[in-house]
């Protein structure tokens, strides 16, 4: 990289200091050279001799000569070998452009061209059939989580059934269960409640028999207890 | 002449190059026509170099050429002369690689000089177009149809026709090349005498006072990446009037 850097501002250097600087030596001949050749080639046909070289006539045609170095011809007409063989240039490249340069090219290009949208066209071919799978995978997906979901539902509600009924069942087996323990009670309450009365009643006539003695009969002294004591027991 | 008090070479030795071959005869070469032979060898080298190298992506030159054609097809002929002028591509891009290449030595170190600063190119290729506009016009309107059409244009009140139809038959017959041609001659002698004016400034400077030459130094640099755009931009100029020139003899309703 570093020898990158110095290759490239060595080149760089280069360029500006010879390569810009060359247009100060863009003009085709020097002044001095154009003027001595101009000076050799028309001193003997202007019969100047360097002694007449100061004449007022002589120094006309000098400076003639020199003139001739410095006027141009107008730069705007063209001159004929340039335009033979700059046009002719560009005519000869248009005929081998137009025969082999271009259609090597366009062809390249059309190739890509072609090339590229077989590419794309596979591709979306490829793209349309990976987007069937895909609305295939999707549907088949929505039905497995819609089966899924009736499963559930239907497990859900057997679920639902079980347990009313198991509460159901739960439910009436306790009130059997209620329902005969108060019968149970009840039955035991009433033995109990018999076998106090007549126990009592056994007591109590007993008691009265001896205490009244003749003046009852013992039925009619029972019956009397027993209504005192059903009585007592509704109350 | 003198300018600033320094010596600076006539006008005229600018431009004009001593010949090296044939010297006295119609094929005389100089510095110029090597120009345009150096301008023929890369259009050509380019194009053929590119049309030897396949692969699916373009590189190096290839990119050059493929996008020269892009840019005349897109840029140039789609804007100009719609799709029928499709076929007239190759020419075109031929046209704009030739005189890009031509004006471009115009900053290569030590060539220095575009080609196109001398009248002969711009002159032979402006004659060209012009034949070729007519003959496209004439081939597509018919004789009497092209000359109605470029002389009489529509929508024109009638009595105006006695000023128009002489403005237009100059503008389209005569104007038209000399200026496709003035415009680019001009643009590269004005480059060119820039270049070397900053140039013969900038070493006079530095062998007097040295730090005088930076000023015309850094113009220099800054003219010469200018020149680069202005080689560019004739080439295109020069290609997109042609277009347009023949895409209007094809299709005189725009």
């Amino acid at each position: 990289m570093k020898k990158r850097i110095i290759f490239a501002s060595a080149l760089t250097g280069l360029i500006l200091v010879f390569g810009l600087g060359g247009n100060a030596l863009a003009s085709g001949e020097s002044l001095g050279k154009c003027s001595v050749i101009e000076y050799n080639e028309k001193i003997e046909a202007a019969e100047l001799t360097p002694q007449s070289l100061s004449d007022e006539a002589s120094i006309e045609v000098l400076a003639e000569i020199f003139d001739s170095c410095i006027e141009a011809p107008s730069p705007i007409i063209p001159e004929i070998n340039e335009v033979i063989w700059g046009g002719g240039a560009f005519v000869v490249l248009l005929a081998l452009m137009l025969w082999k340069g271009f259609p090597a090219v366009q062809k390249i290009m059309n190739e890509r061209s072609e090339k590229i949208a077989t590419d794309l066209d596979e591709a979306d071919k490829a793209k349309s059939e990976a987007q069937a799978v895909k609305t295939q995978y999707e549907a088949e997906l929505a039905d497995a989580k819609s089966a899924a979901a009736a499963v559930i539902e239907e497990a859900r509600q057997q679920a639902e059934v079980l347990r009313s009924d198991l509460q159901e069942r739960a439910e009436s087996e306790i009130a059997e269960m209620k329902e005969q323990a108060a019968a149970d009670i009840d039955a035991a309450r009433e033995r109990a409640m018999g076998d106090l009365q007549s126990e009592v009643s056994e007591i109590v006539v007993g008691a009265a028999e001896r205490v009244v003695e003749a003046n009852l009969d013992a039925q009619a002294q029972a019956r009397l207890i027993e209504n005192y004591i059903n009585q007592v027991g509704s109350n | 002449m003198k300018i600033l008090a320094l010596e600076f070479p006539p006008v005229s030795h600018l431009f004009e190059w001593p010949d090296f071959a044939f010297e006295g005869t119609p094929l005389a070469m100089n510095k110029t026509v090597l120009i345009y032979l150096f301008a023929f060898a890369l259009t050509l080298g380019l194009f053929l170099l590119a049309g030897s190298k396949k692969g699916l992506v373009p590189r190096g030159i290839s990119h050059v050429a493929e996008g020269g054609i892009n840019f005349v097809e897109d840029s140039i002929v789609a804007q100009t002369m719609g799709p029928d002028g499709k076929k007239y591509v190759p020419f075109l891009t031929t046209m704009f690689f030739f005189i890009f290449f031509s004006n471009i030595f115009e900053v290569i170190p030590f060539i220095q000089f575009p080609a196109n600063a001398r009248m002969a190119v711009p002159i032979a290729m402006a004659l060209m177009v012009w034949v070729i506009y007519n003959f496209l016009g004439v081939k597509n309107q018919g004789f009497f149809g092209y000359i109605k059409n470029s002389l009489f244009p529509p929508g024109v009140p009638k009595a105006l026709y006695i000023i128009v139809t002489p403005i237009e038959f100059f503008s389209v017959f005569i104007i038209r090349p000399l200026s496709l041609a003035i415009r680019l001659w001009a643009n590269m002698v004005a480059g060119h005498l820039l270049l070397v004016t900053f140039a013969v400034l900038s070493a006079t400077l530095w062998d007097s006072t040295y730090v005088g030459a930076v000023a015309p130094a850094a113009m220099l640099i800054l003219m010469t990446g200018f020149e680069i755009l202005v080689s560019f931009l004739q080439a295109f100029i020069f290609t997109i009037l042609t277009a347009v020139y023949m895409g209007g003899a094809i299709h005189p309703e725009h």
